[in-house]
């Protein structure tokens, strides 16, 4: 921030400044304040007897002096929040002060000294405005139990929610042609690809890859897996019986499960033991869960 | 002393009331088993048996046993070494590799070898000789004890091994072993005395590794460890006198559940299978209520076992106190369809244990008695779990079965009676294989038999009562456990044999009705009715004239006279009529009671009292009547084809309330493919109450209508709208409703409607798009998540749906088939097909329907020309390591390529499989497919048929199937079915233009230059052409006379130690064996059977007079010539009897000849005197070649002898 180049006096300025000539109101006001601060020092040290500095000297000091000042600022703004204040006074200040380490008793007498100099005020320079945020829509006006004090509301659009949600689809025969071919492409990317990666067997000799087959391997014990029901059908007994499958005799009315990937997608991980969660069939029973969250809920 | 042992051996005497009589010269009392060491890894077995027998004659000096396959160390008597003779004939059936290769000739010989070691005739393999030091014990009848210390090495029948090939321990590798094996086969894993007439307590121990469980009969006394804690003997008592054959064992790392119903009853399973054990087993203890109720008799045993194990011999195996089940009938309950056969099966087993088990028979022909009973409680027990409907379309899918079947093959008789000395020929003389010992019988016609005798006791059932059949049983029962608690006393022990005339006595006893003809009719005779009913209404009269005509002589049939019921649905209600078919009256009058003026608005009474409304806008204006039904209640074992109009079927499909009338209505609806019968069809399907098995039978019925009525058929395809109706959804009618299980009747009509309706055919005879589509779409919608039930099955039959829409390809001059001219149909069912089969791997399905679904749909998609014919791939699913309903799915596509295909190499591979393959079932399996689905017949000319292919079946069962009855059969089925009884075709031509037939007493042709000659007892003529191109071979060919007389003189050495044996044995008279007794005459074992033709006398005699006058030194030879007719003309134009003719004489006494011949063919009587000086002619030239070739039959005896010491001097 501090620019060495910076001229002695009247002419420091920062870099923001330093070349073109800002025509920024902001800069503006920034570059007001520290010339006068520059003065200010300069005039301290001409009281102290120096007849000259480097411009570096007073540089640092202007930015020590600066520092000084922010700090006895920022401090007495919190010691007025600390007593739910919005406005610092004067025993704010005091009490930073010493809290900084200054004897305030010293204060009057210092600012009564004889050889004291007097330094023009600085020039009034417009206080930067802030740029407006964009707003949009009127600002809710306080309802009457809330203090006027109270910060206004934030712009309408910050809070206000705007439900933009598409239909969902509730179609019975949608519903059931999107679950079928779902299930379908699953199972014969899956098949596929189990095709692909082992062995196959075909009934076309010319043709290997259009209808493949994967090959027949025997089991060691092969009534074990044709006899015990697979993982997927005992979790799917489970469930059933936990949800006493009831007479229905019209079909339309049943929640319908839209997760068809289940089976194939466990397939696809590992066994279904690690991913309890796939294939349970995520109702649509009430409208606004969210599928995935509802999923992970039963799951677990 | 037992009173029955004093006259040992009377087997073919009538039992009459003194009970049973031994063919033994001893009675065992007690057997003690030990196994003390069974290797899985090297299948062996090693232990030793210690049987406690009593001598009841004095002089007794041999002991016969039954023994196959063991390895026999050491045998002693009372601790006295003891010498012994091992020699088994049926290892090895036909020996001196002879030329013969007529089934004939085997059927014979093996008829003689199984007889030669038959424990009901006093017979076995292991013969030991009493020790001389003991003669005097022996005297005195005291007791023997005999030791034998015997092994078995890889066992090829009698136990089974599973061993499974991965790591671990053997226990840990589910490896088990278990006995099994087709009626008395105890013989193959220790020796005994395998009878189910010999009864004694047992002792069985069984060592084994301390991961396995040893299952047995009786009550397990205790287990101990061995001293190093490595294995565990379990040690079995039963205290029930019980046959050896009824003993059984089971040795696997076995998962253990009690029954929570009854603690006495325990299950085993394979490891991992519990869950399905204990939901399949979890019903077992209401079948023990229903039978220990209706028997009023408590279950006999202590203590019953169920064992589950893999590669099951029979599904369903009954020991005493324990069962031995196939571990595929496990289901969890989300199976639908296994369930009912499940609780089938243990039901039927537990039905044998009361009868079977506990109860034995006395010999092979009371076998009917038990079959009979236990079949028939178990239907009791199937009308009380399943429903009176289930029950009769059962009973009646058994009656078609068992007339279908006995119409085919010529008939079942379920009490054979043997050698009472006149009747010298066979009963089952239409039969290619000896029904003497139920070791020779095909296994199909065993089925048949428990089939017709559970059938034949329902008859009894219907004569007397149910209360009284019970009251039977029970006393059966009674009799049979007062006599068990005998411990003592074991001559009471044969109160626990059941015999036919025992049986009877006490049906008798205790109804105090006469059954005697029913059972002259059923049992004693074999053969079904066939009717042919017709019917007029005669208005004037106002009566009925029922015309009921008989086929009685075609083959399987027999004439039927006494009482018949007719059941008449009038319009003032259902009559029923008894008539009485007599021998001559084929008419019968039965007045109406209602004139057929009717009145409008009037309800209809039933037969069950309901009153309906009818339409009766489609009857005839003149006649009352609205349908007829002929024996309604199946009290005859009968066929019936009844002709009535076709609304009267209709009407009958539609109001009677029988299931049987509903199904048989159906059937006849066939043949008028008419609207109306499509209404009533469609109505029958919808109506919610209708049974579900006639409504899915109607759905095939509605199929084959529509077809027929394709051109004037409107509307959418059958049943689709139906369907569409019942199980689709309401908005989106192409959808199917996501499955729901829950209503069974709905499930199976579900299930069976797609398949019937892929049958429908348009104009061009394909497969409606529609009906594809429709399908295709009920594949695509199937979902299943929120079913209790598993699909698999459903799922499956859509895939056979599919399969059933294939239709021909068409093909254009024969191209190749590949993939771009595939059409696009099958294009579709074909992705269905891979996507499945695919999925399969993945996600497999229970028993694997779905794998064995595809694979029959891709059999018919070669067949039909759609994809490449290739075994290939079933090849590969049928290897071992499949599941075995896949494997039989695949082979069965093997069979069915070899055939279409006439695949040699097909052939081979199949035949390596029968004699290789580990699963016994599924060799006996191969050889029943082959037999049905034969890659050519005797008829045919292949190129498969050669003289190799002739050799190898030979060997085949001759030799290599000695270790497995049931196996040996089915190769004897096969060989039958491929070359028929005669020398086959393709074999170079014998030497002998000519053979007489000795009992038919006439010349004729060799079969073996006529091969058609055999088929069929119409085939009159014989095409002349054939004959031509074979006379050139009718040369002399004196060769094979010299042949056969050195066979004769090679008189066998086991043969010559059996037939010297019986001799010895034959002290006190012996009846049982007195056929063996001439062996003198070196024909000890040649068996009483005769041919087996029973082809009708021809008007020949003229040409075998003349044969006979010219053949001096002919060679006599008995061929089976079903009907051979060759008209005299026809013969002549071969006169070439000059030459010796051939071969082999039976052992038929010939001074009985002419009797005989007289028996059984007294139709033609008269037309024989007037031949019988020609016979007689012939009769003289008989004996003398008697005398000079007394036994061409070569001996059946064979097998080695382990040590013979002294024995044959």
């Amino acid at each position: 921030m501090a620019d060495t180049a910076a001229t002695a006096g009247a002419g420091g300025s920062g870099t923001r400044s330093g070349s073109k000539q800002s025509t920024n109101p902001a800069d503006n006001y920034h570059l007001a304040r520290r010339r006068t601060l520059q003065v200010v020092v300069s005039s301290l040290l001409t009281e102290a007897g120096f007849e000259s500095a480097e411009k570096a000297s007073v540089e640092t000091l202007t930015e020590m002096l600066q520092s000084y000042i922010s700090e006895i600022g920022r401090s007495a703004k919190s010691y007025c929040e600390h007593t739910a204040r919005t406005q610092p006074t004067l025993s704010d200040i005091v009490v930073t002060l010493v809290e900084m380490g200054f004897n305030v008793d010293t204060l009057p007498a210092y600012a009564k000294r004889s050889q004291r100099m007097v330094i023009t005020a600085p020039p009034v320079t417009n206080q930067p405005v802030t740029p407006k945020a964009l707003t949009a829509g009127q600002n809710r006006p306080h309802p009457p139990h809330i203090p006027s004090h109270f910060p206004e509301f934030p712009d309408p659009h910050t809070y206000i929610k705007t439900p933009t949600y598409r239909e969902p689809v509730s179609d019975y025969q949608v519903l059931r042609e999107k679950a079928a071919s779902q299930r379908r492409d699953v199972e014969r990317a899956l098949t596929r690809f189990m095709a692909k990666t082992g062995e196959t067997q075909s009934l076309f000799k010319d043709d290997v890859s259009t209808f493949p087959l994967i090959a027949a391997r025997p089991f060691t014990i092969p009534y074990l897996t044709a006899l015990l029901p697979s993982e997927l059908e005992m979790q799917q007994m489970e469930e059933t019986d936990s949800s006493e499958q009831d007479e229905q005799t019209d079909t339309e009315n049943l929640p319908l499960h839209i997760s068809t990937v289940g089976p194939a997608f466990c397939l696809l991980h590992s066994t279904p033991k690690t991913h309890p969660c796939c294939p349970q069939p995520i109702t649509l029973g009430s409208r606004h869960d969210l599928p995935r969250a509802s999923g992970f809920v039963l799951g677990t | 002393m037992p009173p029955t042992g004093l006259e040992p051996a009377r087997m073919n005497r009538k039992k009459g009331d003194k009970g049973f009589e031994s063919p033994r010269p001893y009675k065992l009392t007690h057997q003690v088993v030990c196994i003390n060491n069974i290797n899985f890894q090297r299948k062996s077995v090693v232990g030793f048996v210690e049987l406690t027998i009593f001598p009841t004659v004095a002089n007794l000096n041999r002991i016969k046993l039954n023994s196959k396959q063991c390895r026999i160390y050491r045998v002693r008597i009372n601790d006295l070494e003891a010498a012994f003779i091992y020699n088994d004939p049926t290892l090895e059936v036909c020996h001196n590799e002879s030329k013969q290769r007529n089934l004939n000739y085997f059927s014979n010989a093996y008829a003689a070898a199984v007889s030669a070691v038959d424990p009901d005739a006093g017979n076995g393999e292991l013969c030991i000789k009493v020790p001389s030091e003991l003669w005097k014990h022996v005297d005195e009848l005291k007791v023997l004890k005999i030791h034998i210390n015997f092994s078995l090495d890889q066992p090829k029948g009698g136990l089974h091994f599973v061993v499974p090939s991965v790591e671990g321990s053997m226990a840990e590798r589910g490896a088990h072993v278990f006995s099994c094996g087709y009626q008395n086969s105890t013989r193959f894993w220790f020796p005994c005395v395998d009878s189910y007439s010999e009864l004694c307590t047992w002792k069985l121990e069984f060592t084994v590794d301390a991961a396995m469980v040893a299952v047995s009969n009786g009550d397990l006394v205790e287990t101990v460890y061995t001293h190093d804690m490595r294995k565990k003997t379990f040690h079995y008592m039963l205290t029930i006198p019980t046959a050896a054959s009824n003993i059984s064992l089971a040795i696997g790392p076995f998962e253990i559940l009690v029954d929570p119903y009854m603690h006495e009853v325990t299950h085993f399973c394979l490891p991992q299978l519990l869950p399905l054990l204990k939901h399949t087993t979890s019903y077992l203890h209401e079948v023990f209520e229903f039978y220990e109720e209706i028997l009023t008799c408590r279950y006999p045993y202590s203590c019953f076992k169920t064992v589950f194990i893999d590669e099951a011999y029979v599904e369903v195996a009954a020991y005493a106190s324990m069962s031995i089940f196939s571990t595929n009938l496990l289901h969890s309950a989300m199976i639908i369809d296994e369930t009912p056969l499940t609780r089938r099966c243990l039901a039927q087993s537990l039905a044998q244990q009361f009868f079977g088990c506990f109860i034995s028979r006395m010999s092979w022909s009371d076998e009917w008695v038990l079959k009979g009973i236990s079949g028939y409680i178990y239907g009791l027990w199937m009308k009380k779990t399943f429903g009176v409907n289930e029950y009769r379309h059962w009973i009646k899918e058994e009656l078609d079965k068992i007339v279908a079947y006995e119409l085919k093959t010529g008939g079942v008789l379920l009490h054979p009676m043997f050698g009472g000395g006149k009747e010298k020929d066979n009963p089952a003389s239409h039969l290619h294989f000896s029904i003497k010992h139920p070791h020779t019988l095909s296994w199909e016609y065993y089925t048949m038999f428990q089939c017709k005798a559970h059938l034949v006791m329902r008859l009894i059932e219907n004569r007397i009562s149910m209360e009284f059949m019970l009251q039977v049983f029970n006393k059966l029962l009674s009799l049979a456990s007062t006599a068990s608690s005998q411990k003592f006393q074991s001559h009471m022990w044969s109160q626990m044999l059941v015999s036919t005339s025992g049986f009877l006595k006490s049906i008798s006893n205790v109804s105090g009705k006469d059954i005697q003809p029913l059972i002259k009719q059923w049992v004693d005779q074999s053969g079904v009715v066939k009717f042919y009913g017709s019917f007029a209404f005669n208005r004037k009269r106002n009566v009925l004239e029922l015309e009921i005509k008989q086929d009685y002589t075609s083959p399987g049939t027999q004439k039927y006279v006494g009482p018949l019921k007719v059941t008449v649905q009038e319009l003032d209600g259902s009559f029923n009529h008894t008539l009485q078919i007599e021998e001559n009256s084929l008419k019968h009058d039965i007045p109406c009671h209602s004139k057929s003026r009717r009145n409008k608005k009037k309800k209809i009474p039933l037969m069950n009292g309901e009153e309906v409304d009818m339409d009766l806008s489609a009857m005839d204006a003149d006649s009352p009547l609205l349908w007829i039904r002929i024996d309604p209640d199946m009290s005859v074992l009968r066929k019936v084809e009844f002709e009535q109009a076709d609304f009267m079927w209709q009407y009958q499909l539609r109001y009677e309330r029988d299931v049987v009338a509903q199904q048989e209505s159906i059937l006849a609806l066939e043949k008028f493919p008419t609207p109306a019968s499509r209404l009533a069809l469609t109505d029958i399907l919808e109506q919610e109450q209708c049974f579900y098995r006639v409504r899915m039978s109607a759905c095939f019925c509605l199929a084959k209508i529509a077809n027929s009525m394709v051109s004037t058929w409107t509307g959418p395809p059958a049943m689709k709208s139906l369907f569409t109706r019942m199980f689709c959804c309401k908005t989106c009618p192409n959808i199917v409703k996501t499955n729901n299980f829950m209503s069974f009747q709905s499930y199976f009509l579900q299930k069976t409607m797609p398949v019937a309706m892929a049958l429908l055919r348009d104009v061009h005879n394909l497969c409606p798009k529609e009906v594809l589509t429709f399908i295709l779409d009920l594949i695509k919608y199937n979902d299943n998540r929120k079913n209790k039930f598993s699909d698999n099955y459903y799922r499956a039959e859509m895939i056979d749906a599919l399969a059933n829409s294939v239709t021909p390809a068409v093909s254009v001059n024969n191209e190749v088939r590949t993939l771009d001219n595939l059409n696009p149909d099958v294009r579709l069912i074909l992705e269905e097909i891979t996507r499945f089969l695919n999925m399969e791997k993945l996600l497999p399905s229970y028993r694997h329907t779905i794998t064995v679904s595809c694979l029959r749909a891709i059999r018919v998609l070669q067949k039909n020309g759609h994809v490449p014919s290739d075994p290939a791939l079933f090849k590969s699913y049928a290897e071992y390591g499949h599941f075995v309903d896949i494997r039989i799915a695949a082979l069965e596509a093997v069979v069915d390529y070899t055939k279409v295909d006439r695949s040699y190499e097909e052939l081979q591979w199949l035949l390596n499989m029968i004699q290789n393959d580990p699963v016994p079932y599924v060799r006996h399996k191969i050889l029943n497919m082959l037999t049905k689905n034969p890659p050519f017949t005797k008829n045919m000319e292949s190129p498969l048929c050669n003289e190799a292919l002739v050799d190898q079946l030979w060997k085949l069962m001759n030799s290599g199937t000695s270790h497995d009855w049931r196996l040996r059969c089915g190769a004897v089925d096969l060989y039958f079915t491929l070359f028929g009884l005669s020398r086959p075709s393709c074999l170079p031509l014998p030497e002998l233009g000519l053979v007489l037939n000795l009992k038919e007493k006439k010349a004729v042709l060799n079969p073996t230059i006529i091969p058609e000659a055999i088929a069929g007892n119409q085939e009159a003529a014989i095409n002349p052409s054939s004959h031509a191109q074979l006379v050139g071979f009718q040369n002399p060919f004196s060769n094979s006379q010299d042949e056969e007389e050195i066979d004769m003189d090679t008189v066998h050495d086991s043969q010559a130690f059996i037939s010297h044996h019986l001799n010895m044995l034959e002290r006190p008279s012996t009846p049982g064996l007195s056929k063996y007794r001439p062996a003198s005459s070196r024909s000890a074992l040649i068996p009483q059977h005769s041919s087996v033709c029973d082809g009708t006398p021809t008007t020949k005699p003229q040409w075998s007079m003349e044969l006979a006058r010219k053949g001096t030194g002919i060679h006599l030879g008995v061929f089976n010539l079903e009907g051979k007719e060759q008209s005299p003309l026809e013969m002549s134009m071969h006169p070439v009897a000059t030459a010796p003719l051939s071969v082999f004489t039976k052992e038929s006494a010939s001074s009985k000849h002419s009797d005989h011949h007289h028996h059984h063919h007294h139709e033609h009587k008269k037309k024989k005197k007037k031949h019988k000086h020609k016979h007689k002619h012939k009769h003289k030239h008989d004996s003398k070649e008697k005398d000079k070739e007394p036994f061409t039959f070569s001996s059946p005896a064979s097998g080695r002898s382990i040590r013979s010491p002294s024995l044959s001097d």
